[in-house]
């Protein structure tokens, strides 16, 4: 039992890390990123290549699915800068199944669908049954790291400019903030951050294939942030780990259930979960740990003269 | 600070709870003897291959079943738990680590597609949990798998020489294969490449996303070619859009299939019987007439139960039988005797209570399974097999051989 719960709270982190990358740039900038599965997949593949292929360190596998996301969110943000809401999520939802595309068909680079497996985890042979529980150590520091860079930025100056652009890009602009640098700057942030959490979650299960990159997985994360809060980036962490909890517990929930076959059992598995996100946004629609928008100082009363 | 730590801490404390609660509760509720045996299907209950997991987890119960109601085995219960992979690796994944961990089953059967088993299988073997599975991508058997693997599924290899030889059999020219991005595509078009011209027979072919809803470019230069026949080699949803856009052209040729995408749902969902009327599906067969065929028959309700389903039944009774050789119900034990269930010179059995009977009586036993004679290689390959051709005429199956 406890190696599973460890798994999953290892599964829940690399959720809460796309979370994370899915606030920053929709909850903070308000850019709807569709495309969070094809970074993830980037660094997945990125990390796995270089381990596997390249026979190099892990460490060195995780700094270049980091470097590799970036690459592509800097690709993807300097090719749409004149694109707006759902305009820039259509083309990254593009983005995304581009990459899958290429992953399934490059044989040559990526091994196509049958996939890259003996992708190697960090101690793994001498750790044995302690594997999860290390990793899930090293996936949480990674949590933590990024969750509190996510949170000084949320109360920084920056973060202030960036909600300002998620307000009103044009005003922001006439503020003289530097609109295309901030949303680049966050774009590539965001990208690198679900490039790490693909490179994690490649090396924790030790294969990785494109069917695993499917639109379902950016759909899970946006559920985890509206449900969690968006703008938030203690919302965005809780709604990973609600999600998870949903799409894992809800397993247990039906076994309880007598008298149903194991298919329908499966279906209403899917629509435990269905029912209870929507009750999740129907009493709670700003989350369960709503924004929090710091109020401006009054600034003194001018001295009547 | 604060905040995160309440998150965290509600989050653990929601996951904990849910997820104790409920195997509190399983435990006291399994009661009776003490200590039962736990075994796995992890099947497609939805996604793609929806059509198959759920008869091939019934098949699976009605081996336990049995067996139960005989006493069980070693003395002890088995319980089975049936688990859905959604036919996608990354949840397939999530389960087969609640079935290991949580469920501490000694083996899982049943898994379909492909990717979903090439996902699975590291955590079986490092676990040292058994696997029987029932894809066919040839990487399967080449993992690593120190023998906690099966597959009762003749590799593509060999399935797709004999799909050639039907083509050639038809009388082929001029082939062409249309066929998603799969782990088997490659050696599809590396064996139809050595088997079609030997026959006389040219070869082309093209490979389609899976994901797209209508395929006109895609016949477009399929038909440029000319072909007198076409393999349409994908699953079943996109088979169905690719059917009617091969009848839009006006396809007069022939078409051939797996009968795993090309099967009773494709036809109701097509809904034109004109669309898939003449077109051949191939399958690997199961043994039709044998006691185990007939016994996967009753259990399911169904006339004609596929391949799947037949060795799904298969896996269970090996399993089953395996445990009882080695008097041990873990992983290991049945990997060491999986193959002790079909010794040529035993006694032939066709199902998994007589062959436990016989074992404990200190006999040998050599199944005749409801999907073959289940004989494995070193690998896990299965060494025989025969194959099933149909035809569809007026909307329904019908038989043109079994070789």
């Amino acid at each position: 039992m406890l190696s599973y719960l460890l798994f999953i709270a290892t599964i829940g982190g690399i959720y809460g890390l796309l979370a994370l990358s899915l606030n920053l740039i929709w909850g903070g900038v308000g850019m709807v990123n569709l495309g969070l599965a094809g970074f993830f997949a980037v660094g997945a593949y990125a990390s796995a290549l270089l381990t596997t292929v390249g026979h190099g360190p892990i460490a060195a596998g995780w700094l270049m699915a980091l470097v590799a996301g970036g690459v592509a969110g800097l690709v993807v943000t300097l090719s749409t800068t004149r694109l707006r809401a759902d305009y820039l999520a259509i083309v990254t939802l593009g983005f995304a199944e581009a990459v899958r595309l290429v992953a399934a068909n490059e044989i040559w680079l990526t091994r196509g669908t049958d996939g890259i497996s003996g992708i190697p985890g960090p101690w793994k042979r001498a750790l044995g049954p302690d594997f999860n529980a290390v990793y899930f150590l090293i996936v949480l520091v990674a949590l933590l790291v990024v969750f509190f860079l996510m949170r000084r930025i949320d109360r920084s100056p920056y973060g202030r400019a960036l909600r300002a652009i998620r307000e009103d890009a044009q005003v922001a602009q006439v503020a003289g903030k530097p609109v295309l640098r901030f949303k680049t700057e966050a774009f590539v942030l965001s990208a690198a951050i679900a490039g790490l959490a693909g490179a994690l979650y490649g090396h924790f299960t030790s294969y990785i294939a494109p069917d695993m990159f499917l639109p379902l997985i950016t759909i899970y994360i946006f559920l985890a942030v509206a449900s969690g809060g968006t703008g938030r980036p203690a919302g965005a962490l809780v709604g990973a780990y609600v999600v998870m909890t949903l799409l894992e517990s809800s397993r247990f929930f039906v076994e309880w259930i007598p008298g149903v076959t194991a298919v329908q059992r499966a279906a209403l598995k899917e629509l435990l979960i269905a029912v209870a996100l929507i009750l999740v946004l129907r009493l709670k629609p700003s989350g369960v740990l709503p924004e929090r928008i710091p109020r401006a100082r009054v600034p003194p009363a001018p001295r009547p003269s | 600070m604060t905040k995160i730590r309440i998150g965290r801490r509600a989050a653990l404390a929601g996951g904990v709870a849910a997820l104790a609660n409920p195997a509190v509760v399983r435990a006291q509720g399994s009661g009776g003897t003490a200590n039962p045996i736990k075994l796995a299907t992890l099947t497609p209950l939805t996604g793609a291959g929806g059509p198959y997991g759920p008869v091939m987890a019934k098949a699976a119960a009605s081996v336990v079943e049995e067996v139960n109601k005989a006493g069980g085995v070693l003395g002890r219960r088995i319980v089975l738990v049936s688990e859905d992979d959604q036919t996608n690796p990354e949840a397939a994944v999530r389960a087969a680590r609640k079935l290991i961990d949580v469920d501490k089953v000694s083996a899982i059967m049943g898994t379909w597609a492909s990717s979903v088993t090439t996902a699975v299988a590291p955590l079986c073997w490092e676990s040292k949990t058994f696997l029987c599975t029932v894809s066919g991508a040839d990487s399967i058997t080449l993992l690593p798998h120190q023998g906690f693997l099966i597959r009762t599924q003749p590799n593509s290899r060999l399935q797709v020489t004999r799909v050639g030889e039907f083509i050639l059999s038809l009388g082929a020219k001029k082939a062409f294969t249309m066929i998603p991005q799969t782990p088997f595509t490659q050696s599809t078009f590396d064996t139809l490449n050595q088997v079609l011209p030997k026959g006389g027979c040219t070869h082309q072919s093209l490979i389609y996303d899976d994901k797209k809803t209508t395929y006109r470019t895609e016949v477009d230069q399929a038909l440029r070619t000319s072909p007198d026949v076409i393999l349409a080699n994908g699953y079943t949803p996109d088979t169905v859009v690719l059917l009617k856009d091969l009848y839009r052209a006006g396809f007069k040729g022939k078409i051939l299939g797996f009968a795993y995408s090309i099967n009773q749902k494709l036809v109701d969902q097509v809904g034109q019987p004109e669309v898939v009327e003449g077109v051949y599906t191939f399958a690997p067969s199961p043994a039709e007439g044998s006691g185990a065929y007939e016994k996967v028959k009753a259990a399911t309700g169904s006339a004609n139960p596929d391949p799947y389903t037949c060795q799904v039944y298969d896996h269970a009774s090996l399993v089953l039988m395996a445990m009882a050789s080695a008097k041990a119900a873990t992983g290991e034990a049945i990997k060491e005797n999986i193959r002790k269930a079909t010794v040529s010179g035993g006694k032939v059995v066709d199902n998994a209570v007589d062959g436990i009977k016989e074992i404990m009586a200190g006999g040998k036993v050599d199944y005749a399974g409801a999907s073959g004679p289940c004989d494995f290689d070193e690998k896990g390959d299965i060494l025989d097999c025969k194959f099933r051709y149909d035809q569809i005429k007026a909307g329904k199956f019908t038989l043109v051989k079994i070789a």
